[in-house]
């Protein structure tokens, strides 16, 4: 058994001035020249992860630009803050991502936002911004306005990116726009007849600037329903992790039957996203009843969730210091007669569906991310457990009503596409378990802390276990009743990374069911462009038809 | 596992008790305060005042409501309540507007337009018999006069 | 070219769907129009992979910068005559963020957008508001275009004619002398 917290505080106290914010949340305020070694200590030689970074303009408080490194320490349930500065006359700093390959993305979004230099990164450029915003403005500035709009130019045709090593290989671009439904994304698949060589990836078209407006237009209390809308299938977890950051910064208590109530609904939440991740994935694997299924017995927990909260996905129930609206007797047995149905029917045709061949064959061995892997590059969520990682931040760091609830935590060695789908079948059966306990163990009470105060300038963290993995809010309070800086980093940041990894080396028709697997947020399988460099010619080819011919 | 498909449109289709659907203002109850307006997040609901016609205008544009209820939960009166209406298509933008328009009241001192009839009123309705009158002048003017007493104890 | 979309149409509608960076919460809503429960195939109704077959575009999302260019492009690419369907709030008004920096701000401003970049005029549009709007609501909306149901939303004005009497006790101000001391 490693180190106990105080020991913790102690080796950190070599580095710096050390706080105990609350239970399970330090702070370290360290200077920047040591980041690359406290980084190696607390995610190699302490056994955490690397979990988010954030860059906060707080000159308007010490003329400063402000870098925060968060670590989650598991085993201690605690979370570890590391602060630095420098001024924004010298804005560099020494990059971490040489020690921990996951704060790639992080730091390359701080450089976007803040403007700060990592020195040392291995792969510096822009990844957030659209290609043509100009150089040298930071939207997260403190003196950028939130609503100007910058003229927009013409976007190049080719997307940019490294090619090094690459030459020679065809191309095939894989994206942004999709024959069915999903989002913008665009992979670039690099293949040697019929095997991926390498991949590149550029994201972000859904930017849409929700910092910026949060910290600028919105009140503490609006920001829950902009939270909700970062995402249309995991909505209610940011929303509640924001509360929860804002609640932990405050010191606001919340009532206990508001924490069983948000418990129940982000289980709801948790079980129709899964399902709908099952369909999706059938769906890429070509097995189309398989997705009809899955939305058919899905339908009746998105009726469930209308009837608690209006709303079939956007739950809008929650605001700092409680919830909106309560769960009456009647409604409870509603809920559970129809769990009932949801799990008899669900178990019956995922065992069906998980006896046919194909679908194992297609699955099993594929995709494979090893646990060195997983580590290396701090993956979250049933990913993660699938690659032998036993994390959940339900149990690591318990958070609304999880600690009074039993559940397991299905881990998995493999790795492969397989081990993912398996994990999130056991998750749907477990969460419906999880459903039944709060609901018959609700304790009476009140529903919403009415009178908060919220002091300013209070840092805090909070972080919920997200369908997709962990989803960690850091907020700064402000004053005026708005929040001074608020950053959400949504569980799929830290795993998208990982889908290059299981990309090289698999057989090109295995790709969409592979970017599917990690659930980025939904499938991003694209249309396709095939271009044969060799004969000079261009087909156009749906996505199910390269599943199906090749 | 049989036949589940809807017969919408042909058939309605019920929704449940406390579903979200289009928030409507009652014009009758409406006292122009603008609470909704500041608690509305994604600010569908807007309150100007047009000092030429002398009224303030309060403009609900469902193209942006998020339909979150905020607006219902802050009214002082009641006049914002979310329906369970939901089939809202249509081939306009200019469908999707709901405006109540109320006449504005000027303040008894300095002669400017500050709140609406129906607020003064309203204030006047809740707050202490003797601080009634204050109700139909302007906060400026009132500080004016509250500064003046507490510097000069006269009133 | 008739404005009307039963006479552009008559028979089945396929529908491009274009996702300018919305939260998905619209475009799942958009796969359970697919789906058993609601399943619009049985009015002819499809999704189709290329914009070259479509009819009619499904457009989710407030339409992001970094989007746009390849919004216009598949606006480009769907042949005339074409539709649009406006799904959610941020389609039709740009949603909680219509004025962040990174967004242009639902279909009213993409339409002056072409309009002043490429001298298009905006297409026949139907709006369907919700945050989400419900599968049905997204049937109910292209109902309403291809004329099966009549539009149910219609604006509404209300101006107070006469304001209501002022009780003669609120109309007197403060019996007290606002006086101007010397030197203040």
């Amino acid at each position: 058994m490693r180190s106990s917290v105080s020991k913790l505080i102690e080796e950190l106290g070599g580095y710096g001035e050390v706080r105990v914010l609350r239970k399970g949340l330090i702070h370290l305020k360290a200077c920047r020249e040591d980041l690359p070694k406290i980084a190696e200590l607390l995610h190699w030689g302490l056994g955490g992860y690397f979990s988010v970074s954030v860059g906060v303009d707080e000159r308007p408080v010490d003329g400063l630009l402000h870098v925060y490194h968060v670590f989650s320490i598991d085993e201690l349930g605690t979370y570890v803050v590391v602060e630095a500065s420098v001024s924004p006359a010298h804005p560099r700093m020494p990059s971490i991502t040489p020690v921990v390959d996951a704060a790639n993305w992080h730091e390359r979004e701080v450089t976007d936002f803040i403007g700060v230099e990592f020195v040392g990164h291995p792969e510096p450029g822009r990844l957030i911004l659209p290609y043509d915003w100009p150089e040298g403005v930071y939207p997260l500035r403190k003196d950028f306005p939130y609503d100007s709009k910058v003229s927009v130019g013409e976007v190049p045709d080719e997307v940019v990116v490294d090619e090094k090593g690459l030459e020679g290989y065809t191309k095939l671009p894989v994206g942004p726009y999709h024959p069915a439904l999903h989002e913008p994304e665009h992979f670039i698949l690099y293949v040697d007849g019929e095997r991926v060589v390498d991949a590149r990836y550029k994201g972000f078209f859904i930017y849409r600037g929700i910092e910026k407006v949060a910290e600028s237009r919105l009140t503490v209390n609006q920001v829950p329903f902009i939270a909700e809308r970062i995402c249309g299938i995991c909505g209610y977890t940011h929303s509640c992790c924001y509360c929860q950051a804002v609640e932990s910064a405050a010191g606001i208590e919340v009532p206990e039957r508001a924490l069983y109530i948000r418990s129940t609904l982000l289980e709801i939440e948790r079980i129709h996203s899964h399902m709908l991740w099952l369909g999706v994935a059938f769906h890429v694997l070509g097995f189309d009843t398989g997705f009809m299924i899955m939305m058919r017995v899905r339908e009746a927990v998105m009726s469930i969730a209308e009837m608690l909260t209006g709303n079939r996905k956007t739950y809008g129930m929650n605001l700092v210091g409680g919830v909106r609206r309560d769960i009456n007797e009647g409604r409870k047995e509603v809920v559970l007669r129809a769990l009932r149905r949801v799990r008899e029917e669900f178990r019956e045709s995922m065992e069906d569906i998980l006896r046919m061949r194909e679908i194992v064959s297609r699955t099993k061995g594929v995709g494979v991310l090893t646990y060195n892997d997983a580590r290396r590059l701090s993956v979250l969520g049933p990913v993660a457990r699938a690659s032998g990682i036993d994390t959940d931040v339900r149990k690591r760091h318990p958070y609304a009503a999880y600690k009074h609830v039993d559940f397991r935590i299905p881990v998995y060695r493999d790795g492969d596409v397989l081990s993912r789908l398996l994990v999130r079948y056991e998750e749907v059966l477990e969460s419906i378990g999880i459903v039944e306990q709060l609901l018959e163990s609700m304790p009476r009470g009140e529903i919403l802390c009415e009178e908060v105060e919220i002091p300013e300038y209070r840092k805090g963290v909070g972080a919920t276990e997200a369908p997709r993995g962990e989803d960690i809010h850091f907020v700064i309070t402000g004053r005026d009743n708005k929040v001074y800086r608020w950053k959400p980093r949504a569980p799929s940041y830290n795993n998208i990374p990982s889908t290059i990894v299981m990309l090289r080396g698999e057989r090109l028709a295995d790709a969409p069911v592979i970017i599917a697997s990690n659930d980025p947020c939904f499938s991003c399988t694209d249309h396709l462009v095939v271009i044969d460099v060799r004969r000079g010619v261009r087909k156009v080819v749906r996505g199910e038809e390269l599943a199906r011919r090749w | 596992m049989g036949v589940v498909t809807e017969r919408y449109p042909y058939e309605p289709v019920e929704v449940p008790e406390g579903f979200r659907g289009k928030p409507v203002i009652d014009p009758e109850r409406c006292v122009g305060c603008g609470a909704c307006a500041n608690a509305c997040p994604p600010n569908a609901l807007t309150v100007e005042d047009d000092l030429e016609a002398g009224v303030r205008r309060v403009k609900l544009f469902l193209g942006r409501c998020i339909f979150c209820g905020r607006c219902q939960d802050v009214c002082p009166v009641e006049a914002v309540k979310l329906t369970k209406e939901f089939e809202l298509s249509a081939m306009s933008a200019e469908d999707l507007y709901q405006v109540v328009e109320l006449r504005l009241a000027k303040c008894l001192v300095c002669g400017r337009a500050f709140t609406t009839v129906r607020l003064a009123l309203e204030t006047a309705r809740r707050l202490p018999e003797d601080q009634r009158r204050l109700a139909l002048i302007c906060p400026e003017c009132r500080e004016r006069m509250s500064s003046h007493l507490i510097s000069y104890a006269r009133w | 070219m008739g404005r009307n979309c039963v006479k552009l149409f008559r028979r089945s509608l396929w529908v491009f769907h274009v996702n300018s960076g919305g939260c998905n919460g619209c475009d799942i809503e958009l796969l359970n129009v697919f789906a058993p429960y609601q399943d619009t195939e049985r009015f002819g109704v499809k999704l189709v992979g290329s914009p070259r077959h479509a009819d009619a575009i499904a457009l989710t999302g407030p339409i992001t910068r970094e989007a746009l260019p390849r919004v216009v492009r598949a606006f480009q690419a769907v042949p005339d005559p074409k539709v649009v369907i406006a799904i959610g709030s941020c389609a039709c008004g740009g949603g909680i963020w219509y004025d962040s920096h990174a967004v242009v701000g639902g279909v009213g401003k993409f339409y002056e957008l072409l309009r002043e970049r490429y001298g298009v005029e905006p297409p026949l549009t139907v709006y369907v508001p919700g945050c989400p709007p419900k599968p049905e609501a997204i049937i109910h909306g292209i109902c309403v275009l291809r004329g099966v149901v009549k539009q149910k939303q219609v604006a509404s004005y209300y101006t107070e004619e006469k304001a209501p009497e002022i009780p003669k006790e609120l109309l007197g101000v403060p019996s007290f002398e606002v006086r101007r001391v010397r030197g203040v």
